[in-house]
């Protein structure tokens, strides 16, 4: 039996540090036995508002909650909630193992638990070595596996992609499904939709400190707007073409890029391959740009702090 | 207790124990060189008295080990600081989100920490004492003195790390706390008591000198100092008291 997941809730969380409005009456909840995504720009209070959740942070107003309960209120917080915040928190002398004893002994579990984790994460190896040599990637594994000693119901994990291989990536994401699938609560922050949109079933997104979207992918999905790339010699013609679609009420719009190239934005690349076959336009390229949810998150979080600390 | 073992884990897994083991030894050993060869022939320049043939001298080199109290001080400094400066203190706090037990773990196990130092440093330097003494003339040893200042040794380093502890926690800044510890030993503190005579004993150094029963570190005795249990309580008391004020302030800051 894997402990359950439990409900996260945050209700009306509001942080202000000094004159900076970190967080602004913000409002969502987390379900067990899904993947959450948190998602939001660089700057925009994901690691403020995790951080709140799990106690480090004193909220300024409002509330969040793990279950019934503040993070400060559990008993045997390791057992109940796994966190993974940053690839930094390690003493650098110290070796990977340490680290994970120094864990379980404060969380009175038994010491072998550490190497369990650490093979878990695939860390078996660097078990011995000091911390201060390890790459980012095994950083991120070792607070991973940290999350993990005490096999809790509920993780909350910042930004775990950043610093992992594409290999170590894919890993991760069928790691996370899989504890999801058990039951238990994931939540995992990112700055990149595109990064966990294979992992995650629900998304909660913030901007500037606020609720932006809140719901399933695929809810999101279907407001999402397609944006193709097409060149062609016969750029004018198509574009007559395409402009004269209706989609049952969705916007389209056709952009002139150059004498050759057009940005068809809410056609799906199949419709308009068949639009050109039908105009007998000869095609050069039909490209569907990086990703429709990419750019919807782009416009919904527009107006962020690039570049301000996370 | 599980708080306990993973802060002695903590410090036994890197090496700043290790150095601070060394320097309080060396130190220690250092002192009873300089009272036992240097300090009775630089005198004895100008009066023709052998200190060695003094018995009161002969205690004094026994309670060499006290002069390395300021790195026991350090070592509780440090283990308090280096969790903000190398940030584990978020996962420390994650574990036990009720921070002032963090706190008292701490000080508990820096306290076993700096009794074990205590008797390493007194061990050491007792035996470089024995040994240098072997080769010149002297008052005897005596075994009950002996063993009354390793207790006070042990006493006061126990205390001594504790206190550490607690002022790492008010100024979460290592360089800042483990500078402006030394300065207050070793400038403020002395200063005081040059100025105002009284006060001194009730100082943090003060009641250390009453805990390790010796006059070496500051010259102090009789009047000027207090009797070893009003000294026991009143070092306790800094730690207890400047723990509390970190748990009403920096201790309860955000961790970001």
């Amino acid at each position: 039996m894997s402990p359950q997941g439990q409900l996260l809730t945050v209700t009306s969380l509001t942080k202000v540090f000094g004159k900076v409005q970190a967080i602004s009456d913000l409002s969502f909840k987390v379900q067990p036995g899904r993947v959450t995504g948190f998602l939001g720009p660089n700057g925009s209070g994901k690691t403020t508002t995790l951080r709140c959740l799990l106690g480090l942070v004193q909220p300024t107003s409002g509330s969040a909650r793990v279950g019934e309960h503040e993070y400060r209120e559990l008993s045997h917080p390791a057992t109940v909630v796994g966190a993974a915040l940053e690839a930094s928190g390690f003493h650098p002398g110290r070796t990977a193992r340490g680290h994970l004893q120094v864990i379980t002994d404060a969380a009175a579990l038994p010491a072998a638990r550490a190497d369990e984790v650490l093979a878990l994460v695939g860390l078996t190896e660097a078990a011995g070595r000091k911390v201060g040599g390890f790459s980012l990637g095994m950083r991120q594994r070792l607070a991973l596996a940290a999350a993990l000693v005490g096999d809790p119901g509920v993780l909350i994990l910042d930004e775990p992609a950043n610093g992992l291989d594409p290999e170590g990536i894919a890993w991760l994401r069928s790691f996370l499904r899989a504890r999801a699938q058990e039951g238990r609560t994931v939540l995992v922050s990112s700055h990149v939709l595109s990064e966990v949109q294979q992992t995650v079933d629900d998304v909660v997104i913030i901007s500037k400190g606020r609720l932006v979207q809140t719901g399933t992918l695929d809810e999101l999905t279907g407001t999402g707007i397609s944006q193709v790339r097409v060149r062609t010699p016969n750029a004018e013609v198509l574009r007559l073409a395409l402009t004269a679609v209706t989609n049952n009420g969705v916007e389209t719009r056709v952009e002139i890029v150059s004498d050759n190239e057009i940005l068809v934005v809410g056609i799906e690349a199949a419709q308009i391959g068949h639009i050109a076959l039908r105009e007998q336009v000869e095609l050069h390229e039909l490209t569907p740009i990086g990703n429709d949810l990419e750019a919807l998150f782009l416009e919904l979080t527009a107006g962020g702090n690039p570049g301000g600390a996370a | 207790m599980a708080l306990v073992r993973s802060e002695l884990r903590k410090v036994t897994t890197t090496k700043v124990l290790l150095w601070l083991t060394i320097a309080t030894v060396a130190f220690s050993a250092l002192n009873v060189v300089l009272l036992v060869f240097l300090t009775p022939r630089a005198m004895d320049l100008s009066t023709d008295v052998n200190f060695l043939l003094d018995p009161a001298y002969v205690t004094n080199i026994l309670g060499a080990a006290g002069s390395s109290s300021i790195f026991i001080l350090i070592l509780g400094i440090i283990g308090m600081t280096g969790e903000y400066r190398h940030m584990t203190i978020t996962s420390t706090f994650l574990v036990t989100p009720k921070r002032p037990r963090v706190l008292i773990a701490k000080g508990i196990a820096y306290a076993l920490l700096g009794a074990a130092l205590g008797l390493i440093a007194f061990a050491s330097s007792f035996a470089v004492t024995l040994i240098a003494l072997s080769r010149e003339a002297h008052a005897p040893v005596d075994a009950t003195i002996a063993l009354q200042i390793l207790g006070g040794v042990v006493l006061a380093f126990a205390i001594y790390a504790f206190v550490g502890v607690s002022v790492g926690a008010l100024i979460r800044i290592q360089v800042a706390a483990v500078v402006g510890a030394l300065v207050w030993v070793l400038i403020v503190e002395a200063l005081i008591t040059v100025f105002v005579d009284w006060i001194g004993k009730w100082l943090p150094g003060g009641a250390l000198d009453a805990v390790l029963q010796t006059t070496n570190v500051t010259g102090r005795g009789g009047e000027d100092i207090l009797p070893t249990a009003a000294g026991v309580i009143v070092l306790i008391g800094y730690a207890v008291l400047f723990g509390t004020l970190a748990s009403l302030t920096t201790l309860r800051r955000d961790i970001t």
